[in-house]
Formats: structure tokens, C-alpha cells, sequence
């Protein structure tokens, strides 16, 4: 049951993350776009430009569950690199249930005015010729934590697994990487 | 006692970091929970953490930003078209003839790489991947290959365009900007990335010439260290060069050279080296569709751990701002004996210590926002203070034992390569890195020259 609750998240996480992923590959065509009118046809597009960095918070705000479900969030690893299976599988759990899902409450507490308010006037940009949409742009910020305390969620529960389990030997589900 | 909160609220995360869980939500929750606490004692007002969905909304429309995910886009693209390894494999064949070459081919490629991509691990652990083997094969001694790669590695903090100077100097530019106000000067001076980038290369390629050296010195010293390769003198076709050596090197140069010319922002160059690299790819047929995609999710894994580690410090900062850290910082800054040097000695210790468990992205968030003004009011030029903090990093990663490179290195090194190989290799280079912030120290103007012709 746990488990399968897992992995429905996990493939909803997966699938948004990939359809989200794709948005960084028209995103660099629309910058080439901006940069091509700018130098070539000597005329700007504020749209477009607008249009680059609603792409730009999409992939990065959407792709955080992603991230989190492939373990590619940063930790400093020096000790937790050398932990059992079972002691990570604590960390993911205290740390989920202590730091992650705290934080995205309080971000949708926080947001939840500040979005609401910009839905009342249905905001557009404040620019002449910018996009009319700034107030599903500012959605974001519910989405955002909604989905990460979702993917959240489920790295608790696989972690609870490995916990409960503790003969079984696969390690927790995480990669390293770092800038 | 309440004004050292900050402080003690600076230990605690470092504390909990340790724990392993994701740093973004470490510091974040950290944060939150002293708030919370705060809250009920009294200390702390709800009211500042009011200003964050602003900031969140600031991030996400900060159009500077956008170079951060481009870069990604395009390093990505370099590495897993193995355009980067062509090029190693030409370099080694140019170079493979003399004493060290092999050596000399890796720090050049690396520069090269480094640039590109401007990520540590990423580029230790290809570099490992395909040149550590080779180097030993040929007998090379662990400790000068194993040294040599790590520190090559580390370039890509201070190569531009780097992402690590992106993010630096995106922050150093509000730091400069809000010490400015602060001291009352209301048309305030800016800095932007491109001083940064400009302000880098002096240093940057003062570093590789260096590394340079030092391997040319030790193959005449040590002939059986760096042994030259006669199966490596094979005649280098000048189509070879054409195809694997020139696109990458022109890109990287067109990319480099419309930010410094003014020409386009660091995020439209950005743009287009990323459809460069695309096209590249292309040219060399290696992108297929599934490895567009591995190298977008790749992307998009990246740019959201930046970005919400950018978020997770921004949570941070509220909270260590709501508790009066600013004040208590800058108070201990101002009252230092010995000024200015003091000062930004303490700050590079600091941050050369804090290297050993948070990687540059954090430090930068982080650290730079809280020390950086502070330093500001004290006269400390900003380029400069940009240009130290990334070479005092790349040294921090160097450092045994915490190094992060020595750790990605160990990760895919063989196991006849001792641990204290790789550690005596990376001491020269160490002793190289030092020798330069001394040398930036002591004449600031190898920094700052370039940015105020340029500019």
C-alpha cells in the first residue's frame, strides 16, 4: 500500500518533470529568438523576452519535486555518504518531516495572500506590450510547494520502507551531484 | 545574550547540514524553526518573513538568472556529446611528444572545459573518467596525474563564464549596491557580471599558466614522473584539429567575447553558446532524441537544486536579518583590530573553512550576502573581493581532506591510486593557488586593470 502510494507520486513527479524539462530547450531558442530580432531586425519583443523568464521560473519552480525525486538536490555528504542504507533512510525521514514539509506550509501560508491578491486584478505585466499573465506566473508560488511536499512525501514513505525492512539491503534511492 | 541569536543560529545549520539531508531544506527549515521559536519568546516579528513571496518573485523574474540554466544547458550539451573527450584525445595527440605534454594537454583541455561547463564535479570526474587511465598507462606518477586533474577541475570556479561567477556576481551586485545606500551615497556605483568575468581573467589565466609551469618544472626534474609518449608523435591532421579542437574553442570564444564586447548579456550569449552546443552536438551526430532528453533533465535537475538552494538562503537571511544579524555582523567587522586586512582575512578563513562542507552555490547565497556589505563599507572593492572569494573556494575544494575534488576524484580514480597520492599531488597546486590570492593581494590591480579598460 505505502509502496504504491510511492510510486504513483513517483511517476507523477516523473512525468511533470520531464514535460517540464523540455521547456528549458524553448526557453534557449526563445533567448536565441530575443537575440536574433535584437541584431538582426534591429526591433525587440518585450513579449518575448517576458515570455524567456516565465519559462525560466516554470522549469526551475516545477522542476524542484523532479529534482528531489532523482536525489538531486545537494547534501553535504561527509558523513552521510558512510551511514547505512537504514540510517539515511532516518535522515530522509526526520529531515522530510522537520524541514521540507514546514517549509512548503510555510510557503503557501506566505504566498497564499500575495497570489490571491494578484488573481483579484488578474495582474498583467507593468510594461506596455509585456505579457498579460503575471498572476499565473505568481501561481507558481502555490504549485511549487505543492508538488515538493507531495514528492516530499513520498521520500518519506520509501525511506519508512527501508526503515521498517531493515534485512533488506537496497540503498535509499539518491545520487550526488554538486556544482 | 539575544544579539549573539544569529550567530548561534549560524552554528546550529552547520550542524544539521551535517546531517545530510538536502541543503536547501536544511537551511530553510533551520530558519523556520527559529523563527517559530522566536515568535513565542518574543525575539523575533513575524512581519519579516512577510517580504518573502517578493523576493521568491524577484528570483523567478530576475532575467539574469536565466544565463544560469543556459550554461547548464550548454555544459551539459558539451559533456555528454563527448565533444569534451575528442578534444582530450587531440589535445594528448599534440601535446603527447613531450616531457609532461600529456599533463600540459589536460590543464589546457580542462581550461577549456572548465569554461564550458563550470561545474567541479562534472568536470573532475570526466576529466578522471578519461585521462586518468590514460595518464597512467603511459607513467605518468599518480600523484602528479591525479594532482593535475583536480586542480584543472577546480578551474571552472574562476574560468569565465562561469556559473559560479554568475551567481556571484549577481549577489555582489546587491550587496554593492545596499552598502552604497547604506553609507548615504545615493547614485551609487554598480558592478555587474560582466566586471566579474572581465576581472577574472587576468587571474584566470595567470592560474593556468602556473599550473603550466609547475608540470613542465617537475618532467624535467623528474623525467620518469611525466615520461613523453612516441606513439602519441603521430602526425596530427590539420582536418582533425578543424573538426574536434576549433568549434569548441571558437564557442567558447564567441560566447566570452559578446559579453566582454558589450555585444549581448551574459544571459543572450549564454542563449545562443547553448544553441551553439546544441548544433555542435548535432554536426557531430551524437544527439539522438533520448540523449536531448537525458541532457534536458539533466538541465532542469540542476538548475531547480540552484535555484532552490537560492530560496532556501533567501528563507535564511530573512530570518538571521529578522534576529539583527546584520547589525551584529558589521559591528564585529567595524570594531576588528587592524581594518580592512583583518577583516577580510577573517572572511576568507571563513570561507575557505566553510568550503570544506558547503559547496560554492550555498557560500554564495549564504555567506557573501551577510560579509560582503560589511567589507563594502570598509572601502573593499567589490571585483576583487568577487575574484578572491572564487579562488579562495577552488583552493578550499583542493584541500585534503574535506576537498570536494579530491572526493569526486577518489570516486572514479582506480584502486591501485593510493589516497595520499592524490593528496601529495594536489599540494604544488595548493601551494600555486596560495601564491596567487597573495599576488592579488598584494597588487589588486591584476584584478581590477582589465575591468576599467574594458568597461
Amino acid at each position: 500500500m505505502i509502496t504504491k502510494i510511492a510510486t504513483a507520486i513517483d511517476r507523477f513527479t516523473e512525468f511533470t518533470g520531464q514535460a517540464v524539462a523540455w521547456l528549458s530547450l524553448v526557453m534557449m531558442l526563445v533567448v536565441c529568438a530575443v537575440v536574433f530580432m535584437r541584431y538582426f531586425l534591429e526591433s525587440g519583443s518585450l513579449a518575448l523576452q517576458e515570455l524567456s523568464s516565465y519559462l525560466h521560473a516554470t522549469v526551475f519552480m516545477l522542476g524542484a519535486a523532479f529534482a528531489l525525486k532523482r536525489g538531486s538536490h545537494v547534501r553535504v555528504d561527509i558523513f552521510y555518504r558512510r551511514w547505512t542504507a537504514r540510517t539515511q533512510a532516518i535522515v530522509n525521514v526526520v529531515g522530510g518531516l522537520v524541514f521540507l514539509l514546514p517549509v512548503c506550509g510555510l510557503l503557501l501560508v506566505l504566498s497564499w495572500g500575495y497570489v490571491g491578491d494578484s488573481w483579484a486584478i488578474r495582474e498583467t505585466s507593468s510594461e506596455p506590450g509585456g505579457l498579460k499573465a503575471v498572476y499565473l506566473l505568481k501561481t507558481l508560488m502555490l504549485i511549487m510547494p505543492v508538488l515538493l511536499s507531495l514528492q516530499g512525501i513520498s521520500q518519506i514513505l520509501k525511506s519508512l520502507t527501508v526503515i521498517l525492512n531493515h534485512d533488506s539491503t537496497t540503498p535509499v534511492e539518491h545520487s550526488e551531484q554538486m556544482l | 545574550m539575544v544579539e549573539y541569536i544569529p550567530l548561534l543560529m549560524f552554528l546550529v545549520v552547520c550542524l544539521a547540514l551535517m546531517l545530510g539531508y538536502p541543503v536547501a531544506f536544511s537551511l530553510a527549515g533551520t530558519a523556520l524553526a527559529f523563527a517559530l521559536v522566536g515568535v513565542f519568546s518574543g525575539h523575533f516579528d513575524m512581519a519579516f518573513l512577510n517580504a518573502l513571496p517578493n523576493r521568491l518573485y524577484g528570483t523567478m523574474t530576475n532575467t539574469t538568472l536565466i544565463a544560469v540554466p543556459l550554461f547548464v544547458l550548454m555544459g551539459v550539451m558539451l559533456e555528454k556529446s563527448r565533444i569534451a573527450e575528442n578534444l582530450l584525445h587531440m589535445m594528448a595527440a599534440l601535446f603527447g611528444g613531450l616531457r609532461g605534454g600529456l599533463g600540459l594537454s589536460i590543464v589546457l583541455v580542462g581550461m577549456l572545459l572548465a569554461a564550458s561547463t563550470g561545474i567541479v564535479g562534472a568536470t573532475v570526474v570526466t576529466m578522471g573518467l578519461i585521462s586518468l587511465p590514460t595518464m597512467l598507462k603511459r607513467g605518468y606518477s599518480p600523484a602528479l596525474a591525479t594532482g593535475t586533474i583536480c586542480a584543472t577541475g577546480t578551474l571552472g570556479q574562476i574560468i569565465p563564464p562561469s556559473i559560479a561567477l554568475v551567481l556571484l556576481g549577481d549577489i555582489l551586485s546587491t550587496a554593492y549596491f545596499q552598502a552604497q545606500l547604506n553609507m548615504g551615497i545615493f547614485t551609487p556605483k554598480t558592478v555587474s557580471i560582466g566586471d566579474l568575468f572581465v576581472g577574472a581573467i587576468v587571474p584566470g589565466l595567470l592560474l593556468v599558466a602556473l599550473y603550466c609551469i609547475y608540470i613542465l618544472i617537475y618532467a624535467r626534474l623528474k623525467p620518469d614522473a611525466a615520461p613523453p609518449n612516441a606513439a602519441d608523435q603521430a602526425p596530427v591532421s590539420l582536418r582533425l584539429i578543424a573538426t574536434s579542437l576549433l568549434p569548441p574553442t571558437l564557442l567558447i570564444l564567441a560566447v566570452l567575447g559578446s559579453i566582454l564586447g558589450g555585444i549581448a548579456t551574459p544571459t543572450e550569449a549564454a542563449g545562443v553558446g547553448a544553441l551553439g552546443a546544441t548544433l555542435l552536438a548535432l554536426a557531430n551526430r551524437q544527439l539522438s532524441l533520448a540523449k536531448l532528453r537525458e541532457v534536458l533533465n539533466s538541465t532542469t535537475e540542476v538548475t531547480a537544486m540552484v535555484f532552490m538552494i537560492l530560496i532556501g538562503a533567501a528563507i535564511f537571511s530573512l530570518v538571521f536579518r529578522g534576529f539583527g544579524g546584520e547589525e551584529l555582523v558589521t559591528g564585529l567587522f567595524t570594531n576588528m583590530p587592524g581594518g580592512v586586512f583583518t577583516a577580510t582575512l577573517v572572511v576568507m578563513a571563513v570561507i575557505f573553512f566553510l568550503g570544506f562542507i558547503l559547496d560554492f552555490i550555498e557560500i554564495t547565497f549564504v555567506v557573501v550576502p551577510i560579509v560582503a556589505p560589511a567589507l563594502f563599507v570598509l572601502g573593499v572593492d567589490p571585483v576583487w573581493l568577487g575574484i578572491m572569494i572564487a579562488l579562495n573556494l577552488q583552493t578550499s575544494f583542493l584541500t585534503p581532506p574535506f576537498g570536494f575534488a579530491l572526493f569526486y576524484l577518489r570516486g572514479v580514480a582506480p584502486k591501485e591510486v593510493a589516497t595520499s597520492d592524490i593528496y601529495r599531488g594536489v599540494a604544488p597546486f595548493i601551494v600555486i593557488q596560495l601564491a596567487l590570492m597573495a599576488l592579488l593581494a598584494l597588487w589588486p590591480t591584476l584584478v581590477t586593470w582589465l575591468p576599467g579598460k574594458v568597461f
